[in-house]
């Protein structure tokens, strides 16, 4: 089913927490709604639940304008943060409670609850109460009680963020796989860009309750729109250096670097990212810096290098050796080279 | 390196012991203590089954050794007086029911509705609200206005000033300033409102009677309630309500299905401390009862007032009668006052 936000606003008082949201899910899309604590991510999502009034603007999912509509009536099913497990029911009841509230016979219920228990694996689980079981096993039950009534659109609220890291990649891999069979639209909200990339059809990036750039994951990756989508988006960070651009060349410290472009800006920024550096001999490369450090991760080496005050990661090979404060030169190819205004955080094309 | 033998009685091996020294003096402090605590009530219980005679002797201690016990106070109590036993007994069983369940029902109503949701009354509409009140009671006291008239005027007269004013007023007060007034409510003393309290059930007719004790108790104990049920409610996860939300249940059904069950421990809690505190209140039966709806006090400190002197072991007997029903409660009650009721709600 579609979900369409349009214009939508929120505001607490004088406090304006989301400017003029606007997009539009598609049926089956798997949405992800990406930002940092305070983006406005959590309310939109609040604000589509019904949980949060809307301040203007409007919200239709399935073709129904339900801006007004109270939360029970717009068939959207949530899975928390916190999992909001009723802790005095047990697993079977959990599950069956949108059923129950719903008055579907007891027989009906048994086998549905029986169903999607047996989908996300807990079916052995189910005459348990929710503090018997462990972190992974309670975010299964809520993610069954949002599945048990087939609604047109599931939220999820950093539904991943309260496992540990390895769990957490299981389990992002399971949604991912659960969301594709089911087919069921889903908004997800989350502050981990990695978990955007990996489960997305699209991602919405919120900064400041704006949107800054709504694009498949792939899209966002390699053409961010802006200083603040390449700096979010990518693990670890693009790299970013401080210079100026005159006529096409950008000049930080005593480099030279021709951008291709004929552009003049007098605050300007060049992006890179980690895998599109090479680090060669002292004096070769286009950018000079010096070794800060150099971690090894087991695939490969992060290169902490220094330009002026910004620091460049660049991913090195596993064998990479270097000594400390020792010179190296930074090479890429131009293409892989990104330019930024500083001032207005937007993206100076080459056309 | 060996350690001296200060250090072995005083410093423990490690943070989760008690070292045998420190072990001794807090064990024999606390064994006192206990002691001290207990020894009351073994002393009012021996005396209920000791002879005038034993008491007056001077002090004996132990039942069949020092003296021999006797059931001749019981008798008093069950046999000759019953009648003003069995009242004062059934007066006080009525009471602290009826008036705990009327401060519990209403006081955590109250507290839920400040947990949950947001009052922003203005500070100039509440004083307007006391001016024009206090100007309709006084054309009823001083004028002889039918009250109903002035009352209704008076509510005209302020919807009319609220209208046309609020808007003005900057001044807001908040849940907290709310929660604190109901507090101060208690923290005043019983003893500067128990005259107009009298005058007042005086007037209606309704003085020594059970009715005007349960709601004096109502009213004084709802503080307590709103208060406890207050911090309470506050800790259940208001995800857990939206989500039920989200569900589908509506707001009363979510109040009755996730949140009174969860809240069944501070609900007994509540309930006990202001059983206990309705059970034992003085001050205020003393003013409102006579003889009808005297309530258990007032029957004890009536037996240091008879014509006979101090009856000690007659009083040691009710006295004993009077704490059973507040022990039974206390041990029905504490296992829902168990902990970790709440645990698995959320994260992990």
């Amino acid at each position: 089913m579609t979900v369409i936000l349009d214009n939508i606003s929120k505001s607490f008082g004088q406090v304006r927490v989301l400017h003029n949201l606007s997009l539009e899910v598609e049926d089956g899309e798997f949405l992800v709604l990406l930002g940092a604590s305070g983006s406005g991510k959590s309310t939109a999502l609040r604000m589509i639940a019904g949980l949060e009034a809307v301040s203007e603007g409007r919200i239709e999912i399935s073709g129904r304008d339900v801006t007004e509509d109270l939360p029970k009536n717009r068939d959207v099913a949530m899975v928390f943060q916190s999992y909001a497990l009723y802790p005095h029911k047990t697993v079977a009841e959990n599950i069956g409670y949108p059923l129950k509230i719903r008055r579907i016979s007891r027989a009906e219920r048994d086998t549905q609850v029986r169903d999607v228990a047996s989908q996300v694996q807990i079916d052995g689980l189910l005459e348990r109460y929710p503090r018997e079981l462990s972190g992974g096993q309670r975010q299964r039950v809520a993610l069954a009680r949002a599945m048990v009534r087939r609604p047109a659109v599931f939220l999820m609220d950093e539904p991943l963020s309260n496992l540990d890291a390895k769990l957490r990649g299981h389990m992002r891999a399971e949604l991912k796989h659960m969301q594709h069979e089911l087919g069921i639209t889903t908004i997800y909200v989350t502050h981990d860009q990695v978990e955007a990339m990996t489960l997305a059809h699209r991602v919405a990036l919120l900064e400041g309750g704006k949107l800054q750039q709504l694009a498949e994951p792939k899209t966002i990756y390699e053409n961010p729109e802006s200083l603040f989508v390449a700096q979010f988006i990518g693990s670890p960070p693009m790299n970013v250096a401080h210079g100026r651009l005159e006529n096409g060349t950008f000049i930080i410290g005593n480099d030279r670097i021709e951008t291709g472009g004929n552009a003049t800006v007098s605050n300007a920024v060049i992006g890179l990212r980690a895998e599109d550096c090479r680090v060669v001999g002292s004096g070769e490369g286009q950018i000079q810096a010096s070794l800060f450090a150099n971690e090894l991760i087991g695939d490969h080496t992060l290169v902490t290098a220094r330009v002026g005050a910004d620091s460049l990661a660049i991913k090195a090979p596993k064998d990479f050796d270097g000594g400390y404060d020792s010179d190296i030169g930074i090479d890429f190819d131009r293409e892989k080279l990104y330019l930024f205004d500083n001032d207005t955080g937007e993206r100076i094309r080459r056309h | 390196m060996s350690r001296t033998l200060m250090q072995r009685l005083f410093e423990p091996r490690s943070i989760h012991e008690i070292a045998p020294g420190t072990g001794v003096i807090v064990y024999s402090a606390l064994f006192l203590w206990t002691a001290f605590v207990l020894f009351p009530i073994y002393w009012v219980f021996i005396t209920s089954f000791k002879t005038p005679v034993d008491v007056n002797s001077g002090p004996v201690y132990l039942p069949f050794i020092d003296f021999w016990p006797s059931l001749h106070a019981w008798q008093d109590l069950f046999v000759f007086d019953y009648k003003d036993t069995l009242r004062a007994y059934m007066n006080s069983l009525i009471i602290a029911l009826f008036s705990t369940a009327g401060s519990v029902l209403i006081g955590s109503m109250a507290a839920y509705a400040l947990a949950r949701f947001e009052y922003r009354p203005k500070f100039g509409v509440i004083v307007m609200f006391i001016l024009v009140m206090g100007v309709a009671f006084y054309t009823v006291g001083s004028f002889g206005v039918d009250w109903r008239l002035a009352s209704a005027s008076g509510i005209a007269v302020f919807v009319f000033l609220v209208m046309s004013l609020s808007r003005h007023f900057k001044l807001q007060l908040s849940n907290g300033d709310i929660l604190f007034w109901v507090i101060s409510q208690r923290i005043l003393a019983p003893i500067v409102v128990v005259v107009p309290i009298y005058l007042m059930f005086q007037q209606v007719n309704l003085l020594d009677t059970h009715i005007a004790i349960i709601l004096t108790y109502t009213v004084i104990n709802l503080p307590i309630v709103v208060w406890l049920m207050y911090d309470f409610f506050r800790s259940i996860p208001f995800d857990l309500e939206e989500s039920a939300q989200l569900d589908g249940a509506s707001r009363l059904w979510i109040f009755w299905d996730i949140v009174l069950p969860l809240s069944r421990s501070g609900l007994a809690a509540t309930t006990l401390l202001v059983m206990i505190l309705a059970w034992n209140e003085y001050l205020l039966a003393l003013f409102l009862s006579t003889s009808q709806a005297q309530t258990m006090p007032i029957l004890v400190a009536a037996m240091n007032a008879g014509e006979r002197g101090i009856l000690w072991w007659t009083m040691s007997a009710v006295i004993i009668v009077m704490i059973i029903p507040v022990i039974v409660l206390a041990v029905v009650l504490q296992r829902f006052i168990a902990k970790g009721l709440l645990l698995g709600a959320v994260k992990g």
